[in-house]
């Protein structure tokens, strides 16, 4: 299976004269064209291993090994849009003048529901509208590859759950490989197709979520069977 | 609509009168004697036969042309040394030290080595107006040109920007808004440094008509001088804010609404 491989990534930071080990050899697959999610405390390293997979940052040690070229996009945990431009100009922040689809940008940007918005300035905008600006920035740039880290953990529940099912219809529609952070287990089983288990700088254990995506309901006997197997995993 | 607009007018137009009114006043009761403070009418006159000779506007013109030139070259440096730093961080410690220390050093103090140095024409009264108006200016684009979010810059470097597309298209703009505080101060700063300027062996311009009606005992002229200053200064301030406004409108504050 295509897809990037990760093998013994190691990653210390140097705080105060100490060393701080924050990911110890991590190990793990992420399938093309799937949602990968990584599910972990606060803390155990879930940034920084998405971060190092996106190429924001070099690891100490391992292997970062992609089977077929790619382009990054990442949606950040903050929303991180330039104050000075507006909606429309965010979304297009990652492309070149040349390259600007505006048909495909206002299709993105309806998809987000940001299209009474265009020319409004991020001050103008709601918390959650924001982030959704945020995502629409990173699907314009057309990625192979979206890295979100916890996307949607600034928004209320019902923003939240009508943000998860976009995503899951925008990368049905785009096929894009997407590796998801996230530490709510309700969002995991919402949106993965494989949950890897952070702990500690390890991947504790791996999870196939094989569900169909549009007909998910967490309240069904597998997907609490499911959760339990989670949960006790998560369980020191 | 028209409400709002007599509401923007009124309040600095009744403040502007009652200072008039004031001085009105203090001169009919005769507080002061007219050599101290001449009547507003004693400087009106002055100033309409100032204008009918043209020497005025001929003042004001090249007081005018001073400022806006040594601002000018005052903001070029600030703006290439504040780049420098934000480009090659390294390179900050080579100069910061010198500016500071510069920074505390008074303008008029430099006039006798400025005179030996560069004589009594144009290039001392330039140098003066760009070292009182160049430090404010330089503080102010330093801070705009460091003080950008890692994490904005990050965004770019997510999209493989290069280092010259993310100082444009995210240092730069990023920066803009406290560049143009700095501006506005800068130009402040150069339009109160033209007296010591034209203290300068000059014979043309606001600070010399000012130093010139003080040697001539003709107070009613200082004055026309000082109200002449701070209008043309108001004006230029209140053009650049209109330009700046036409410029950037929308974009977050720009520190001269
Ligand atoms: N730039 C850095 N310098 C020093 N230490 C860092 C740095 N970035 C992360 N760390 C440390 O690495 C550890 C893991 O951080 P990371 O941000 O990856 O956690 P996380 O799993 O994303 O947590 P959260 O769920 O709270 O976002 C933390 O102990 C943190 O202190
Ligand atoms: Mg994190």
């Amino acid at each position: 299976m295509a897809g990037i491989r990760l093998i013994g990534l190691e990653k210390n930071y140097q705080v105060e004269e100490r060393m701080l080990q924050v990911l110890r050899g991590i190990d793990l697959q992420i399938p093309e064209k799937k949602i990968t999610v990584l599910l972990g405390q606060s803390g155990c390293g879930k940034t920084t291993l998405l971060r190092l997979t996106g190429g924001l940052e070099k690891p100490d040690a391992g292997e970062i090994r992609f089977d077929t070229g790619h382009k990054t996009a990442f949606v950040f945990q903050e929303p991180r849009l330039m104050p000075w431009k507006n909606v429309w100009g965010n979304v297009t922040f990652g492309l070149r003048k040349e390259e600007i689809d505006e048909d495909a940008i206002h299709r993105i940007i309806t998809t987000v529901g940001l299209s009474e918005f265009t020319r409004a300035y991020p001050s103008q905008l709601s918390g959650g509208m924001q982030q959704r600006c945020a995502i629409a920035r990173a699907l314009a740039y057309e990625p192979s590859f979206i890295m979100m880290d916890e996307p949607f953990a600034a928004l209320d529940y019902f923003t939240r759950g009508q943000m998860q099912k976009e995503l899951l219809r925008v990368h049905a529609q785009t096929g894009s490989s997407i590796l998801f952070v996230t530490h709510s287990i309700d969002e995991a089983l919402t949106l993965a197709d494989k949950i890897a288990i952070m702990e500690n700088g390890v991947i504790k254990a791996e999870v196939e979520v094989p569900m169909e995506k549009r007909q998910r309901d967490l309240m069904d006997n597998s997907f609490i069977d499911l959760k339990r197997k989670i949960l006790l995993l998560l369980d020191r | 609509m028209k409400n709002s607009k007599i509401g923007k007018i009124l309040p600095p137009l009744i403040g502007i009168l009652a200072l008039f009114a004031a001085w009105y006043f203090a001169c009919a009761a005769g507080i002061f004697n007219a050599y101290v403070l001449p009547s507003p009418q004693k400087v009106y006159s002055s100033f309409l036969k100032m204008v009918k000779s043209g020497e005025l506007l001929r003042d004001i013109g090249i007081s005018l042309g001073r400022v806006l030139k040594g601002f000018g070259i005052a903001f070029f440096i600030a703006f290439i040394l504040g780049m420098f730093r934000s480009l090659i961080p390294a390179a900050g410690p080579y100069f910061e030290y010198l500016i500071h220390f510069f920074r505390y050093v008074p303008p008029l103090s430099m006039i006798p080595l400025l005179i030996l140095w560069c004589g009594i024409r144009e290039t001392t009264k330039t140098v003066i107006i760009v070292l009182a108006s160049f430090f404010p200016m330089y503080l102010s684009i330093v801070k705009g040109f460091t003080g950008c979010d890692q994490k904005l810059i990050e965004v770019g470097t997510s999209f493989g920007y290069s280092k010259a597309r993310v100082f444009f298209r995210i240092i730069l703009p990023n920066a803009l808004a406290d560049i143009l505080v700095g501006m506005r101060t800068g130009l402040g700063y150069a339009w109160r440094a033209i007296i010591g300027a034209e203290m300068v062996a000059a014979s043309t311009g606001l600070g010399h008509m000012i130093l010139f009606a003080q040697q001539t005992s003709r107070t009613d002229k200082v004055i026309v001088g000082i109200i002449v200053i701070g209008f043309v200064g108001l004006v230029t301030d209140r053009l650049f804010g209109w330009l700046i406004h036409r410029f950037f409108r929308g974009m977050a504050g720009n520190g001269w609404d």
